[in-house]
């Protein structure tokens, strides 16, 4: 028995713990947000606050990820991770906002730079 | 729809505009948030995740940043009870992001569920794109466009996940690494390209200032909690003494 089968089973149990430890939890905050936006109108005063606190969430969403990085992405040094977002926003302003030069510019930096980080540790 | 909506007019056949938002899906950021996901199908299918509960990750939850926390999770043998609660605390941003879009697209006579299957195509791409190119288009146009570009973007994305639970262990740590890396830059970009105000601006700036210093205060559970609320309130707050000057 795989590590996997000791934790969700086999047969139908992954997709089941799918849909109830995964799907589930994430899913109550988008229906919970359908509740409370009835009857707003587009231009209520209270959406200017509630897009600020979602844009606050995206952004810190990022920093998370770059400062507590999970799978392949551990072995790429902070400077590196850092430094290929700068480079892509720097692209993206430069290429008159092409958000597709932004996107390919941050990854070739960070694809070069995992090379030579974990080529020579 | 069998009958057009009565105040549908001289508006463009829905069918055409459900096409329309596919294409524009498909003209970049479909491409960009499938790509992204071939990183958690390599990872669900390192820990041994079947195929189509694979997929099915990504039709269902629908956010990246969970998905890698539901597989990475398993492979570190967390409790399935503790996996849901930090799915639901990596979540939160659905709350103000739907509360935001949906008055976008509500329409007349629209369902509760319906207004739930709605809401549940978005996710960061779909959010960013729609609240920039739905609030100049007619309100009886909005929803056929967003559910040509929110389909186009999930299913690519589903198959692309599948492609990469095949491609797991097959690809070198610096291309996987890149892979992982798409969900970052992309949201970086993708703020910054739809940041329009002096309130955007400085949530983006907060977001990433307050995140990593709230990690080490809070703890990483509650932290997002914190900083969107601090940093939500500060940026809204310092928006409106703005606009008060200007007035």
């Amino acid at each position: 028995m795989s590590g996997i089968e000791a934790i969700v089973g086999a047969g139908l149990a992954p997709y089941l713990a799918l849909i109830v430890f995964g799907f589930l939890p994430s899913e109550v905050w988008r229906v919970l947000g359908v509740f409370l936006s009835r009857g707003l109108d587009e231009n209520a005063e209270i959406l200017v606050f509630v897009r600020a606190v979602a844009t606050t969430l995206l952004a810190a969403v990022v920093a998370k990820l770059l400062v507590f990085p999970s799978g392949a992405l551990v072995l790429v040094p902070l400077w590196a991770r850092l430094g290929a977002i700068l480079f892509g926003l720097g692209a993206f302003f430069l290429a008159r906002r092409s958000m597709i030069a932004g996107v390919v510019a941050g990854e070739v930096f960070l694809v070069a730079a995992a090379t030579f980080a974990i080529e020579t540790p | 729809m069998a009958e057009p909506a009565p105040d549908a007019g001289p508006a463009a056949a829905t069918h055409s505009l459900v096409w329309r938002g596919a294409r524009d899906a498909l003209a970049l950021p479909a491409w960009v948030v499938g790509f992204a996901l071939v990183g958690v199908g390599s990872l669900a299918q390192g820990v041994g995740y079947p195929l189509g509960a694979t997929m099915l990750s990504t039709l269902l939850i629908w956010a990246g940043p969970a998905q890698v926390v539901f597989f990475g999770s398993l492979a570190a043998g967390v409790a399935l009870p503790l996996i849901a609660a930090a799915i639901c605390l990596s979540s939160i941003r659905f709350l103000p992001m739907t509360i935001a879009l949906m008055p976008l697209l509500r329409r007349p006579g629209q369902g509760l569920l319906a207004q739930i299957a709605i809401a549940h195509y978005i996710a960061v791409t779909v959010w960013v794109e729609s609240l920039r190119r739905l609030p100049s288009m007619p309100a009886q146009e909005r929803l056929p466009y967003y559910l040509g570009f929110a389909n186009a973007c999930i299913l690519t994305t589903t198959a692309l996940t599948g492609v990469g639970w095949f491609l797991s262990g097959t690809l070198p740590a610096p291309l996987a690494s890149g892979l992982l890396f798409i969900t970052p830059v992309y949201f970086t970009i993708a703020l910054a390209a739809g940041a329009r105000t002096a309130v955007d601006v400085t949530a983006i700036v907060l977001g990433f200032l307050l995140a990593p210093l709230f990690g080490h205060l809070v703890g990483r559970d509650f932290d997002l909690l914190f900083t969107g609320l601090v940093g939500g309130t500060i940026a809204y707050l310092a928006g409106r003494a703005r606009r008060r000057r200007k007035a």
